[in-house]
């Protein structure tokens, strides 16, 4: 019996997708081979239901198109900022924390097609800016690019925990970032502040010369604080940070945790939460290796506490199922 | 203290809340919609033929709560119309603020708007429920009382679709079946032609769509009999519907309307071009379901194994009342399922031998016999209900049947079981 979880596109217009007419839709039953209905999950939609109006058809599915760069700002050694006009619908779908769209060089064929962060967004001028960390083959050939970009989106699942950063209101919360995962923290920030939520702000630029959105944290009027994260060859959290980060969550009664960067940033800050008496809430960015964002390719797969594979491309998880054993081991 | 905890807000699960808090428990409801009562909200008639009995044998056992409810709220009583003698018609709108007053009353934690979509396990025992707000709500003995309608996905591919009934699956979320989230597979009840499933047997019409002299006829007898014209006439769709008690001759070539409140259509959907057709009608409009010119909701997908102490099979603290614990139709059956399950409860977390009402009783019988009908594939495609079809003739023949209030009280009396559900326990 598959699994009953939560999909980031169910009851989007590309829902259904791919995965319910092969049988592997992720929320719904009927649409897994079973015959009746186990709506554990529920996002107001009857995915069975669009599937059947929609003559057991998929919807149509997003496509790549070609977009004009508007701006091009090398913030860092191998760290180029893009502005790129996307038009405004796709600009307004994309205005939200955990967006990102696939990037690639007209030119180069679709396996090139990397997953990028969104920053910012203009809906009124139907533009956003995305970071590139230029590092291997996919991201080389899109670093050198100055006038045309192949786009594919939008796409939603770049946060994990999204319910909590949504759904939070009036209280505080503490974000954690490093590196170019600061650029996938940085909507977070902004609805939060829109919940009410005081924010504040840790920043590590990693192997870039300096915090690349410590300007757009200060002026979205969070606090920020700018301490190594992890370090040495072995990449720890070194025992100060940890510390300012326990004192911090307790003394400004934290009530949700936002990490953004790699894997053994969340593996870290997960570990050290777990350590609370009253732990507060996990989002982090998704830092699974996305190749197709359809759930089709497999690159993304996970495994959670009870050993089942999870598509973190689609799915939304309590970040804690991901790393709270990790982090324990 | 001793928690109860009980999934679903229905008529059964208000009843089980009833009972399993006058034996003593601490007792919590988890109902995903902000109403109580579920399909009671549409419902309405009590009393007709055999439930008489049943209802005046859950007050002699000692749950006269609702019953009175009820009757105080009956805008009609004694009325006949085809195949029925003697029903009360309660008002839909009266009823559910009555029922949640009474609760919390009583002390009863009522959580609305709250979806259970999973169980913890331990030791075979279910432990905690699982909440689609994310919060587990930990407990002693567990009541489902889910029901078995719905969800979407099921009235689309056994039925007509979604046709938008009180349960408001798209705005509350769908029922989860918590037996088979705790391992259980679920029985499915079935069709005359072997399709799984059946269809809700009655839509609300607006009482203001009625034609103005009919609709004070209607008000004054509490019944209205429209001819169906002869070219609309389908006896196949008898088949369909759920409850068979109203699978009648009669109500195929004419349309049975009652007052409750809003205008009660016994029939499980009618075109909207077609009944308007029917004279006085020509302004018809449905309050619920609300697509019922389309069709409706589609029950009896969800059935938990029990014993006659309303058990559930292999769990060792789940039991289960209403629709989710057999073939049953109404609200007095409900009420009597409901009843024993909150009483049993309390003597389950007590480790006390859980009650089993004899064969002697209508409610006993009943319990007794659609259990046993759950067995087998024929027994499936029927429904049980002490106001008609199969069952309430069966109950003519045990003898079971009667109107007479004191000949219930003395034979609930002379088998030792009077006032039982007034019994603290704990």
């Amino acid at each position: 019996m598959q699994k009953i979880l939560d999909c980031i596109d169910a009851g989007s217009a590309y829902c259904p997708c791919h995965l319910a007419e092969t049988g592997e839709c992720i929320m719904c039953s009927q649409l897994q081979g079973r015959t009746f209905c186990d709506c554990a999950n529920w996002k107001g939609v009857c995915i069975y239901h669009d599937f059947v109006s929609n003559r057991y058809r998929k919807r149509e599915q997003r496509e790549s198109r070609s977009c004009r760069i508007l701006k091009r700002d090398e913030v860092s050694e191998g760290l180029v900022l893009f502005g790129i006009e996307v038009g405004k619908e796709m600009a307004r779908e994309l205005n939200a924390p955990g967006t990102y769209v696939f990037m690639r060089d007209q030119a180069s064929p679709a396996y090139y097609d990397t997953p990028m962060s969104i920053m910012t967004v203009e809906e009124t001028e139907g533009t956003i800016i995305a970071a590139v960390q230029v590092r291997g083959v996919k991201t080389k050939a899109l670093g050198d690019l100055q006038e045309k970009v192949e786009i594919r989106g939008p796409y939603w699942n770049g946060l994990l925990g999204l319910k909590y950063i949504k759904g939070m209101r009036d209280s505080a919360a503490l974000i954690i970032a490093r590196g170019v995962g600061q650029a996938a923290v940085l909507p977070a920030a902004r609805k939060l502040i829109a919940g009410g939520n005081k924010v504040k702000i840790i920043l590590d630029a990693g192997r870039n010369s300096h915090n690349f959105t410590e300007a757009y944290f200060q002026d979205l009027g969070c606090e920020v604080a700018l301490k190594p994260l992890l370090s040495g060859k072995a990449l720890e959290m070194p025992f100060e940070t940890a510390s300012y980060i326990k004192e911090t969550i307790i003394q400004e009664q934290i009530g949700l945790v936002v990490s953004g960067g790699s894997e053994k940033l969340h593996q870290k800050v997960a570990g050290l939460l777990l350590t609370l008496e009253d732990k507060p809430f996990l989002a982090c960015s998704n830092d699974a290796k996305f190749c197709c964002g359809e759930g089709i390719c497999g690159s993304c797969h996970t495994r959670v506490e009870d050993g089942s594979r999870i598509k973190t491309c689609k799915t939304q998880l309590n970040p804690f199922s991901l790393y709270e054993r990790r982090a324990q081991v | 203290m001793r928690k109860v905890v009980i999934i679903g807000g229905g008529w059964a699960g208000c009843a089980a809340a009833v009972t399993a808090k006058k034996a003593g428990a601490e007792v919590i409801i988890l109902e995903k919609t902000d109403l109580l009562l579920g399909l009671g909200n549409v419902g309405g008639i009590m009393r007709n033929n055999g439930r008489y009995t049943a209802a005046e044998e859950i007050i002699a056992l000692g749950a006269p709560e609702l019953i009175e409810i009820t009757d105080v709220a009956a805008r009609h009583q004694n009325i006949d119309f085809p195949g029925h003698r003697h029903a009360s018609l309660y008002d839909v709108n009266l009823v559910e603020p009555r029922v949640r007053r009474l609760l919390n009353e009583l002390g009863v934690e009522i959580r609305l708007e709250t979806r259970a979509v999973d169980v913890k396990i331990k030791d075979g025992c279910i432990e905690s429920i699982l909440t689609a707000g994310d919060e587990w709500i930990g407990g002693d003995v567990f009541i489902e009382t889910t029901g078995s309608t719905g969800p979407m996905g099921n009235c689309l591919r056994y039925g007509n679709g979604c046709s938008m009934c009180i349960l408001r699956c798209p705005t509350f979320g769908p029922r989860v079946s918590i037996s088979q989230r705790a391992g259980v597979p679920d029985i499915l009840g079935r069709r005359a032609d072997g399709s799984y499933g059946a269809m809700s047997g009655s839509c609300k019409l607006s009482k203001s769509s009625l034609e103005p002299e009919l609709l004070r006829q209607l008000e004054a007898e509490g019944k209205l009999v429209l001819a169906v014209p002869p070219e609309d006439v389908n006896m196949g769709k008898l088949n369909i519907k759920v409850c068979q008690q109203y699978a009648l001759k009669e109500f195929a070539e004419n349309v049975v309307l009652l007052d409750t409140g809003y205008i009660k259509l016994m029939t499980s959907y009618y075109p909207l071009e077609k009944l308007r057709r029917i004279k006085g009608l020509e302004n018809a409009r449905y309050v619920d379901p609300y697509s019922g010119g389309k069709g409706n909701s589609i029950r009896y997908l969800s059935m938990a194994p029990r014993s006659n102490t309303m058990k559930v099979e292999d769990v060792p603290n789940l039991l289960c009342a209403g629709e989710k614990s057999g073939l049953f139709v109404g609200h007095t059956e409900a009420m009597a399922t409901g009843s024993l399950a909150g009483h049993n409860s309390v003597r389950m977390a007590l480790g006390m031998p859980l009650l089993e009402l004899p064969r002697l009783l209508a409610l006993g019988h009943l319990i007794n016999f659609a259990n046993e009908k759950l067995q087998d594939a024929e027994g499936r495609k029927d429904r049980y209900t002490f106001c008609g079809g199969k069952y309430f003739t069966i109950m003519q023949e045990e003898g079971l049947y009667t109107t007479d209030k004191e000949v219930i009280a003395k034979r609930v009396q002379d088998i030792g079981l009077k006032d039982i559900y007034r019994y603290k326990l704990i």
